[in-house]
């Protein structure tokens, strides 16, 4: 099949009413969860997940798809409203976002932020077309070597990008190792730490593990002290910017798209990092950038844009390599496994009804998020407006039907309340669950391609020193964990940290 | 945050010992055959060397100026009462079902902390217990457990 004869079977594919449907739903409920705090687009994806068990995988992962961009929209809403984000990857947007409403611009800026998330969600389509089919083709001669190589340096990219201490990161990375081990041996079959529980014979879910880390753990942390709320009261007028706005904005929107989208590829880059990279760029390129902070429209439009391009460049490592970038691919992941497939550089050719369509709802989506969200901004508004005393119990419900339903078993429970409270725990002492939650589910493929790679070559770690992609990728890995040591480097990143405060 | 990592680092080091302790016994194999326990015992050990240099660090390291109390201005009581709530919840879910631990668990909820009337209390958990069932179980076809009324 040709690339034009691909994508317009993509679209074949995703113009399936029950495909329309899902994606709908997707976009829906993404902007929903993205607008309300605490449940995240993980545990929205847990909470539909089963209910997707009857349809077919690409149904599922359009909707999936669906929910993983429509936060990224969410996210905007009440960062700009209420200088809550909805998201992590929404929290620099609050800076610029919620001056312009309380400038009388909150329209401009939801229209900016809306718009620029569409065209960048459209090129970051474009991206992962073109990338994604040579990755999975050049993939298919990657032994377990150059897997093991990747998945390292994927692992400490994620530490070394971590927004706290790095050495806190990797500590966290090497836990997640260790959680992920849990259960029956890949080789021999037989299990390890299951302590005599049958119900971690299969390991510990991802979705309770997720759930309770994120989720949970924010509810909680939100309990402890006033949960009041003002969601700031203006008219939200003028949803189309004007031609100034746009002037002003057009590169912002560029640049976001393509940062977002590079750092979307990267394992560990993810959204939030890509607004963080997106507005000190926009910063740093602007004739005033004492402007920034009291209602830039670049600071809303550039890393608006790169939370989503990086939500579609995040599929790239997932789909052509098999490896999950971020915890949200993580839950992707597990999602194609439920259905029986495995992420790879396989699934292209053999799932292309799978790939195309999900590419093809990309676009879908992002019509969808545009047209049927800024008519709807009023309704989220009132969603806002619903006092969090109220919603907090319904999140907390979503949470454990959510972790219940995966497997009908109340030990998930358990599983979810316990990492709640360790990642409350968590957040206190200043650890992230992001490398936590990577390393957990790099963990068997990484123990596997080791193993793999050490059998192969009789005992000896030179193997992964010999092959060309597996030296440069470790090489890359251990010149990221020295840099920490060399003290221009730490210099930079205490810059870093100074303009995160 | 220097008591913290203090605390934290002791923490994850008792952890990566026991890890490393279990790693042994399951066997860590050779390198041309590495055994079950191969990948947890590199963690562990160098989990436990992080959480030694963490502690060295924080030991180190000049006093916080503000020293943060991990509860001390927070509404600590109302976290405990929402675990326990989860908690119990958990356990008696498959034996009452869903529909009644589910109403107990919001009335309980919407009553901890808005204390608004009873009676809006009983119709906002009647309504909210419902409505996820018609959702999740008659539409989505989650399996929700009947417990010993059989509902």
């Amino acid at each position: 099949m040709g690339f034009l004869d691909s994508i317009l079977y993509g679209f074949q594919v995703t113009f399936q009413p029950i495909n329309i449907l899902f994606c709908g739903i997707g976009v829906l409920v993404g902007t929903l969860v993205g607008v309300l705090p605490g449940i995240g687009p993980a545990g929205a994806m847990a909470l539909l997940l089963p209910a997707t068990f009857k349809f077919s995988p690409t149904s599922t992962i359009i909707l999936l798809a669906g929910i993983y961009y429509g936060v990224q929209y969410g996210g905007s809403t009440t960062s700009i409203l209420v200088n809550i984000p909805g998201e992590a990857s929404s929290v620099i947007t609050c800076l610029d976002g919620y001056q312009m409403a309380r400038q009388g611009r909150a329209g401009p800026a939801l229209g900016i932020a809306a718009w620029g998330s569409f065209i960048a969600g459209t090129i970051a389509n474009v991206g992962l077309m073109l990338v994604a089919l040579p990755l999975a083709h050049a993939a298919l001669s990657f032994g377990p070597p150059e897997y093991f190589a990747l998945m390292c340096a994927g692992l400490l990219i994620v530490t070394y990008l971590a927004q706290g201490s790095v050495l806190k990161a990797i500590m966290m990375a090497l836990v997640g190792l260790i959680l992920g081990s849990i259960g029956l041996d890949v080789i021999t079959g037989l299990p390890r730490f299951t302590f005599g529980i049958n119900e971690l014979t299969d390991g510990v879910g991802i979705i309770p593990l997720v759930m309770g880390l994120f989720g949970i753990s924010e509810i909680l942390q939100n309990l402890e002290g006033s949960l009041q709320r003002e969601v700031f009261k203006t008219r939200v007028r003028n949803l189309w910017p004007s031609l100034k706005d746009w002037v002003e904005a057009k590169w912002a929107i560029v640049r976001g798209s393509f940062i977002g989208f590079l750092l979307g590829i990267l394992p560990g880059g993810g959204a939030v990092i890509a607004t963080f990279v997106a507005y000190a760029v926009e910063k740093k390129v602007a004739k005033d950038p004492e402007r920034f902070g009291k209602g830039a429209i670049e600071g809303v439009a550039g890393p608006e844009s790169a939370n989503n391009a990086a939500a579609g460049g995040s599929l790239i490592p997932l789909l052509s390599l098999g490896i999950p970038p971020n915890p949200i691919m993580a839950i992707f992941f597990s999602a194609l496994i439920i259905h029986g497939i495995q992420p790879g550089p396989l699934l292209i050719k053999q799932h292309p009804d799978l790939f195309w369509g999900l590419v093809a709802s990309l676009y879908l989506g992002n019509a969808l998020l545009l047209v049927l969200n800024l008519p709807l901004i009023g309704m989220w508004v009132k969603v806002l407006e619903i006092p969090y005393k109220i919603l907090f119990p319904l999140i907390l419900l979503f949470c454990l039907i959510g972790a219940y339903s995966i497997n009908n078993v109340t030990f998930d429970l358990y599983v979810m309340l316990l990492f709640g409270v360790v990642g409350w725990i968590m957040r206190k002492f200043g650890y992230e669950g992001a490398p936590l939650i990577l390393a957990y589910v790099l963990g068997p493929m990484l123990e596997n391609a080791l193993r793999q790679s050490l059998l192969i070559s009789g005992g000896s770690f030179l193997i992964f020193f010999s092959r060309p992609i597996s030296a440069i990728a470790l090489g890359f890995a251990l010149l990221l964990l020295l840099s920490n040591l060399f003290p221009y480097f730490k210099k930079k990143r205490q810059q870093y940290d100074q303009f995160k405060e | 945050m220097k008591t913290y990592d203090r605390i934290s680092s002791g923490f994850w080091l008792l952890l990566s010992l026991a890890v490393f302790v279990e790693s042994i016994r399951l066997g860590i194999g050779t390198l041309h055959n590495p055994g079950r326990g191969f990948l947890t015992f590199g963690a562990s050990g160098l989990l436990g060397i992080l959480a030694l240099v963490l502690f060295v660090q924080a030991s180190i390291r000049k006093e916080d100026a503000q020293r943060e109390s991990l509860l001390g201005e927070t509404l600590w009581q109302r976290i405990v009462f929402v675990l326990i709530a989860l908690g119990l919840y958990s356990v008696f879910m498959p034996t009452l079902g869903y529909l009644i631990s589910t109403f107990i668990l919001m009335t309980f909820l919407f009553w901890v902390l808005e204390k608004k009337k009873i009676g809006w209390v009983f119709v906002s958990s009647f309504l909210s217990t419902v409505m996820t069932y018609l959702i999740f179980s008659k539409w989505l076809n989650c399996q929700f457990p009947d417990g010993l009324f059989g509902f």
